[in-house]
């Protein structure tokens, strides 16, 4: 079947009745909606609702229990995603499926069958750069992908399924990688895109303003069913976190009251050196105090990562000292600081904070088994660590079917709730908590800050590192603004103003001297 | 697929129980046996004759079995050296090599208080046997440490040294038993010296005293690696280094541990087939032979997917297959080289049949479409 010329406002996509079922599960429970033609129509659901057995339906990937899709509204059944392709479905995957060392026009026509055996690059090139002119790409050809930036990747993924001739596009998570900037410009090219009658169907989790500001139409998932379906317009903020959750959200936290106490962490001129060998941090100089969150916001790569990684023995510094309580740290083992009441939150929770074919048990046991009241003889108690899990899971309404699951079954959420479990149960004096929040879904987000705002009232020091100035704002009692590695000020949230620390992320240095 | 009125599917599998991994190995072993039955009427051979004659040989013959045993055993414990490493997600390709270390140290063990054949040792004989063993496990240990050490400190690849260490140990034995070597026996044959008789490894119940140390090694592994806080950071490094260095386990001593830990039961592989097998107690010409043996622990190692217990089925299976395939070639006069080419396709079988550990195959009776 040919892909048909169609008319802005023509349905050009419809699923009636999706459903999918896995053992113990329905992921999706007669899921029914229509895309129309130049129109951005955002699937919304938390982690777990059902969003990637959808997406994967829609892309081929998977096939429906029950249910139709039409396509211009033809019946049709996808038995690979090349079928999907075909009728011009394109999908944009989150975890960027590109080769780091082809240039961006080989990665756009690897695989394109109008690129044929021996590809005609002059007229490929002049083909791919009329479709960056047009929808505002800004992107060099020549440059090879692992150049690039996270946003210059996604336009890739973007530029591809375009040059395959992809009228309906599948966006999975496409902001939640983006600085601001390059959500910017993402978002001028997609409102190009759809003045062209391209279809956009992104499927979003969090990030709630971008939808809100882009979408015409959102359908809302909740448990594998559709619990809303809205014009943008009529919605708000808050009326679709609650239908997401299924209950009220609060956006803004109350600010936690404790009074601060002696210093836990202090760091002095500390520097250190990324994987490549650059200076990534140079010369950082604060402390946290007892019951003080002490927040870093920058965009992401601006130190932050080299810093926690310092802070947690994982990397050498170049220069500088580490005193925790008093004690000069900087040469201490990570080992030796998770036993001095150090507790440290990866950002990466997948390859660092856990293991995946580990049970629950055992990641559990990765920060219990050096304790000697967790093993005799070097035998580990088994007994007392099914019961620590088991309370874990349950204090922090982990939704699984026990401690004897495997980690990487566990979703976004979860998983971080059972790291932070796992860290905070050993009562830590100091946090350092890196992106405890990111890609997580509206529901659990609000779980992991009520947790830092626990410890905080326990007179835990918290290191908080957040790409989220909203985030770092509302939970932190002073901010430091990072910048190539560098603090561009440190000033205490009360007297921050938004705009300041936003320009001091940008690389302004703050004008006032710190008194 | 449709078959007929039924359509089977492949399906994932979350995990795989005991008896399902049994079900499996044996079907493997059945069909593995079939296919090599094929060779055997190629030859002329009935494969229920030559089956029959491989089994009877190895597992019910007075001469078969003991030697069946003692290469099992063999196998077994280069099988425990291989399992540890990879535990750690690291591959332990120098058995040989560790083996023929432990063997060195253990004989300069034996020379050095004088029990080499027909002097009498200046210690104790138990002594100097329990010397000798330590000696092989502290060979193995040195020559395993070197990769250990090369991979904790500077990453490099394991596999490639471990395999040049082969080399290294192979020749280094050639130098000292061959002519005008420290440890050339009588006779010009290019073979070692053979042992005093009162330190050969002692009998218990007729079989080697290395057959319980080599089951209770086997056991002790699978508890290490089932409970102890040692098992579980090896395992964690295997899984993530990068979540293990993040739990506080040294991305150095890990490596350098289970090469050591490889490579002190590699040497008492060497020690066993050496110095405790009846009829050898030397450094025989064909030591190489057994070089390419310890290979079968790589295997044994991977079909049983690192459990030491389960490897002691398979360790036997291997060890009275070469055994007895070696037999019926001379018995029944089949061509050179079919108990090799039993060997590689019950491997081949085996290892494609773990397959099924990951997916099943689902039946399911088609419905007459209306």
């Amino acid at each position: 079947m040919p892909i048909q010329p169609v008319k802005r406002g023509d349905t050009v996509l419809e699923a009636r009745g999706i459903t999918k079922r896995f053992p113990g599960v329905v992921a999706n429970d007669h899921i029914d909606f229509e895309i129309r033609a130049g129109e951005i129509h955002a699937i919304l659901g938390e982690n777990g609702a059902g969003k990637t057995t959808l997406m994967k339906i829609l892309f081929g990937l998977l096939q429906p229990d029950e249910g139709e899709i039409f396509v211009h509204g033809q019946k049709v059944t996808f038995r690979s995603p090349l079928d999907a392709i075909h009728l011009g479905i394109g999908m944009v995957h989150q975890n960027r499926k590109l080769i780091p060392a082809h240039t961006v026009l080989e990665n756009i026509i690897l695989g394109h069958p109008k690129a044929g055996s021996i590809p005609d690059m002059r007229r490929t090139r002049v083909e791919i750069a009329e479709i960056c002119d047009r929808y505002g790409f800004k992107i060099d050809l020549k440059a090879k992908v692992w150049q690039l930036s996270e946003g210059e990747k996604q336009a890739v993924e973007i530029l591809k399924t375009l040059y395959r001739g992809a009228r309906i596009l599948i966006l999975d998570e496409p902001t939640s990688a983006l600085a601001p900037p390059e959500t910017e410009k993402l978002l001028a090219s997609i409102r190009i895109m759809t003045g062209d009658d391209l279809a956009l169907v992104p499927f979003i989790t969090h990030k709630l303003p971008i939808v809100l500001d882009v979408s015409e139409r959102v359908t809302v998932l909740r448990r594998g069913r559709v619990t809303a379906r809205l014009r943008t317009s009529e919605a708000t903020e808050n009326s679709l976190a609650r239908e997401m959750v299924g209950r009220e959200v609060i956006f803004r936290l109350d600010h936690v009251d404790v009074e601060q106490g002696k210093p836990i962490l202090e760091v002095e001129g500390l520097s250190a050196l990324n994987d490549k060998g650059q200076l990534a941090l140079q010369g950082v100089s604060f402390s946290v105090h007892e019951g003080e969150i002490f927040g870093i916001a920058g965009v992401s790569g601006n130190g932050q990562q080299v810093l926690a990684e310092v802070l947690a023995g994982l990397r050498k510094a170049v220069a500088g000292r580490v005193l925790m309580d008093g004690v000069n740290i900087t040469r201490s083992s990570s080992l030796e600081r998770w036993k001095s009441g150090m507790g440290y939150i990866p950002s990466d929770r997948i390859d660092v904070g856990s293991i995946g074919p580990y049970t629950l048990m055992d990641n559990v046991l990765m920060n219990y088994y050096f304790d000697r009241t967790f093993s005799t003889w070097g035998i580990v108690d088994s007994r007392k660590t099914r019961k620590l899990t088991e309370g874990l899971i349950a204090e922090y309404d982990i939704a699984t079917p026990g401690p004897d699951t495997t980690a990487r079954s566990l979703s976004g959420g979860n998983l971080q709730k059972l790291i932070l479990a796992r860290v905070l149960s050993r009562k830590p004096r100091l946090i350092i908590a890196n992106l405890p929040t990111q890609g997580l879904d509206v529901g659990a987000t609000e779980f992991v800050q009520n947790k830092l705002l626990e410890a905080k009232r326990q007179h835990a020091a918290i290191l908080l590192i957040s790409e989220d100035l909203d985030e770092v704002l509302s939970l932190s009692d002073r901010v430091a603004p990072i910048y190539e590695g560098e603090f561009m000020g440190i000033l205490p949230v009360k007297d921050a103003k938004i705009e300041d620390i936003g320009a001091m992320m940008a690389g302004l240095k703050q004008k006032v001297a710190q008194p | 697929m449709r078959l007929g009125k039924y359509e089977v599917k492949l399906e994932k599998k979350a995990r795989v129980t005991g008896v399902e991994a049994t079900a499996i190995s044996l079907l493997a072993i059945l069909i593995g046996l079939a296919l090599v039955g094929l060779i055997f009427l190629q030859a002329g051979v009935s494969p229920l004759t030559g089956y029959k004659a491989i089994f009877s040989y190895a597992f019910a013959n007075a001469f078969g079995l003991p030697l069946t045993i003692n290469r099992s055993v063999f196998i077994l414990l280069c099988t425990c050296a291989f399992i540890v490493p990879m535990k750690a997600g690291l591959w332990n390709i120098g058995t040989a090599g560790q083996l023929y270390g432990g063997t060195l140290v253990a004989f300069g063990v034996a020379l050095v208080f004088g029990a080499k054949d027909p002097q009498t040792p200046t210690l104790a004989p138990g002594i100097v046997i329990a010397l000798m063993m330590l000696g092989a496990m502290l060979g193995g240990a040195l020559i395993g440490a070197i990769p250990g050490f090369l991979k904790g400190r500077f990453n490099t690849n394991e596999i490639v040294v471990t395999m040049m260490l082969n080399s290294v140990g192979y020749w280094l034995i050639a130098f000292m038993i061959k002519e005008g070597g420290p440890f050339m026996g009588g006779g010009g044959e290019g073979q070692g010296f053979k042992l005093s008789e009162s330190i050969f490894g002692p009998m218990i119940l007729g079989g080697t005293f290395t057959i319980p140390i080599a089951l209770a090694l086997a056991a002790l592994l699978y508890f290490v690696f089932a409970k102890t806080t040692l098992g579980y950071q090896i395992k964690a490094f295997g899984l993530s280094p990068s979540a293990a260095k993040y739990a506080g386990i040294s991305p150095h001593n890990v490596p350098l541990l289970v090469f050591i830990l490889g490579g002190v039961i590699a040497g008492l592989a060497g020690y066993h087939y050496f110095a405790a097998v009846p009829g050898v107690y030397k450094i025989p010409t064909n030591y190489g032979d057994f070089g390419d043996l310890s290979f079968y622990g790589i295997i044994c190692g991977l079909i049983s997917q690192g459990n030491p217990l389960a490897a002691i089925p398979f360790a036997l299976l291997f060890g009275g297959l070469t055994n007895g395939g070696r037999f019926v070639q001379g018995q029944l006069q089949l061509g050179y080289g079919i108990d090799y080419a039993l060997l590689g396709v019950l491997m081949i079988t085996l290892v494609a049949f773990q397959f099924f550990y990951r997916n099943t195959l689902v039946w399911k009776k088609l419905e007459r479409e209306s």
